[in-house]
């Protein structure tokens, strides 16, 4: 009976999750008109010069780096502002609203990824050399930056979620993740057949630790002490 | 059974007691909550100091005193959404010991600074609830229709008047039928027919669970048949 | 205080040792004496972010608050060992710019050091913005407690990924970590002598924390 209560809970909150995004859309825009500026601006200032697969790796991670720290650390956030933070805690348990956003921060940086990957694909001119590889890298790469955010976007929250502090916070904890997945992208717009699985098993490590680490913490986070 | 409230040398405020009998209540599931020497400092600024109380099903009690007195802190303290400074509070579900984390479960809590969803419409924030809480065999049409928002349940939160949020903030607070209900300022913002469907629902309620209300209105204290008053 | 005592014999005598009794490497010649006091400076830098991080961990471990001041104490960890990467960093550029030429080359060793100043940074931007919430230690913490999680990916990640400038090898002629013995002794002095030094200005500031903390139950009582 437990666990199909907590299912049943996660997907209520789920529910909430996507039915308020939909309807007011702040997160999803904020970040996607951030990608896009930046990938035109970027385009649009090369003018047509041409620059090495590593670049446009660099670039590519660049952009979607920000557009995380733009878009992800909503989820908190947005509970303080408007007061039902309080609300959620009174009526749903720590673990399902973990769950719940952690769901959901990885299903929004997804749909993110597949919305900018083919813009910036189409702006920066990219030749993917070894296509399956680079999806990989892409979600795993997703996959670690939702999970790490979204238990530093709880941490922000609570200190007033304002302006640079969750990137001052994010960057340095990040900085692995960017460091694995940029090689890995590389590699995989530079070199045909390239099948090399240990940075995607760096990445799912990574995601895994850090979101085990979450359940653990996450009450000292979420509730007063 | 009547429930004695000792409160001794209170930092900076008289805290009377207003004890009137309490009835026993006829179904079996007893709560009841016991607190000794609860204090709260906010930043070494004292609010209360050395409440001891029993509170049992049955009895409803009003916190009572000027506004900043410490009522809604007092509450929130019960509630579990604060924590004391020191002092100990305890909570007992049929002699078995509650924590702090199961609190959630029995209970309901109402707050001008609680609020549901705005972007959500009255039912979606009740069968969020629901879900979350896995709440079964429960009659949401009656309910609606009870507080008087069964037209408004497909608006948006951000619509509804103040009255209506109110109303509405309350039947969420019920949906799981808790042992305990707290409540800060209920009265606030709403009119006497507003007003009247609270109170006549405390009123049928009284007897089944505890009942915290903190407030400055002289009808919401004549609800309880407890009190404690900061001055 | 032990420590003190230690602390006044050994930091002298590791100063004496690395400038005037050890000699000089093969090809840094002179310079090679900073490796006595960016090795040790280095290391510290680490054991502070560690001390803190485990500070951290009793912090939330400790339900009953049997141990006061754990938050403060980390803090305090968090302070020297900023300084201390700070003074990292400024040796490590010397040391570079005698050896390679360029005074920063993203070296991975380079990387994890501007990688723990960044941590530190952060935590202290957290733990500013935090200055009002009852909740400050709790969410600080945790912030430390993720780092402390992090790095070891970090340390996994580097050698892997790019080759090292960092020259054990260029220290003697053969490419083995291989000091001779004067030196090998002077690292080994300078190394426990900063060590000591970190604890000793850590017992310090707990000692200030303590008195400070009871100076302002003091004034709020009042």
């Amino acid at each position: 009976m437990e666990a199909s209560a907590s299912i049943k809970s996660v997907v209520s909150n789920l529910k909430k999750e996507f039915t308020i995004e939909f309807r007011n859309r702040f997160a999803v825009n904020v970040a996607l008109s951030f990608a896009a500026i930046s990938t035109i601006a970027i385009s649009l200032a090369l003018g047509g010069i041409p620059i090495s697969p590593k670049m446009k790796a660099v670039l590519f991670w660049i952009i979607m780096f920000f557009s995380a720290m733009n878009g992800l650390s909503h989820i908190f956030t947005r509970e303080e502002e408007e007061g039902t933070s309080l609300f959620l805690r009174l009526n749903v348990t720590p673990e399902s609203i973990l769950s719940s956003k952690l769901i959901f921060n990885i299903i929004i940086f997804l749909l993110l990824q597949i919305i900018i990957t083919p813009l910036y694909i189409f702006f920066l001119q990219v030749e993917i050399k070894s296509i399956i590889p680079f999806l990989l890298t892409l979600f795993t790469g997703g996959l670690s930056l939702a999970s790490i955010t979204t238990i530093l976007a709880a941490i922000v929250a609570k200190a007033g979620g304002k302006g640079s502090l969750f990137t001052i916070i994010s960057f340095p904890l990040v900085l692995p993740v960017l460091w694995i997945v940029i090689n890995s992208t590389f590699i995989s717009l530079d070199k045909q057949n390239y099948y090399q699985y240990n940075n995607l098993l760096f990445l799912l490590a990574f995601s895994a630790t850090i979101i085990a680490v979450s359940f653990l913490l996450f009450k000292y986070i979420w509730l007063e002490e | 059974m009547i429930s004695i409230l000792i409160l001794t040398d209170p930092a900076n405020s008289d805290i009377h007691i207003l004890q009137k009998n309490s009835k026993m209540p006829k179904n079996k599931k007893l709560f009841h909550i016991k607190a000794e020497l609860l204090s709260k400092k906010y930043l070494k600024f004292t609010v209360f100091k050395n409440i001891k109380f029993t509170i049992k099903t049955g009895d409803s009690i009003a916190i009572t005193g000027p506004n900043g007195s410490g009522k809604s802190t007092l509450l929130k303290l019960i509630a579990g959404i604060e924590k004391p400074t020191s002092g100990v509070i305890e909570y007992f579900y049929n002699d078995q010991a509650v924590n702090q984390e199961q609190l959630i479960r029995y209970l309901g809590f109402i707050s001008p600074t609680i609020s549901p969803y705005n972007e959500l419409t009255g039912l979606e924030n009740i069968q969020f609830v629901i879900g979350s809480r896995d709440i079964n065999n429960i009659n949401t049409e009656e309910l609606l229709k009870r507080f008087e928002l069964y037209k408004h349940k497909n608006k948006r939160l951000k619509y509804y008047s103040s009255g209506m949020k109110q109303r509405l903030k309350l039947l969420i607070s019920i949906l799981h039928d808790p042992p305990i209900l707290m409540l800060d300022e209920p009265g606030s913002n709403l009119d006497q027919n507003g007003k009247d469907i609270i109170y006549s629902y405390l009123n049928s309620e009284r007897n089944k669970k505890i009942i915290i209300i903190a407030t400055n209105e002289e009808e919401e204290a004549k609800l309880c048949n407890g009190s404690i008053s900061f001055n | 205080m032990k420590i003190a005592m230690l602390v006044y014999i050994l930091m002298p005598l590791s100063i004496i040792l690395a400038f005037l009794w050890v000699p000089p490497a093969q090809f840094l010649g002179e310079a090679s004496r900073i490796l006595y006091f960016h090795v040790p400076v280095a290391m510290v830098s680490v054991i502070a972010f560690f001390v803190s991080g485990i500070y951290s961990i009793i912090y939330l471990y400790d339900k009953e608050k049997k141990y006061k001041l754990l938050e403060e104490k980390s803090f305090n960890s968090a302070r020297i060992g900023i300084l201390f990467t700070i003074l990292t960093i400024i040796t490590g550029s010397i040391w570079a710019k005698i050896s390679w030429g360029t005074y920063w080359n993203w070296d991975p060793r380079e990387s994890s050091i501007i990688i723990l100043l960044l941590i530190y940074l952060a935590y202290f931007s957290l733990r500013s913005a935090l200055s009002n919430n009852s909740n400050k230690n709790m969410l600080t913490s945790t912030y430390l407690i993720f780092a402390m999680i992090v790095v070891p990916f970090f340390v996994f990640i580097i050698p892997r990924v790019y080759p090292s400038l960092h020259p054990d090898p260029i220290i003697n002629a053969n490419r083995e970590i291989n000091l001779e013995e004067k030196m090998r002794l002077t690292l080994l002095i300078s190394v426990i002598s900063f060590t000591m030094l970190f604890f000793y200005i850590f017992n310090l500031t707990n000692k200030l924390s303590i008195i400070t903390d009871k100076i302002e139950e003091k004034n709020y009582e009042e």
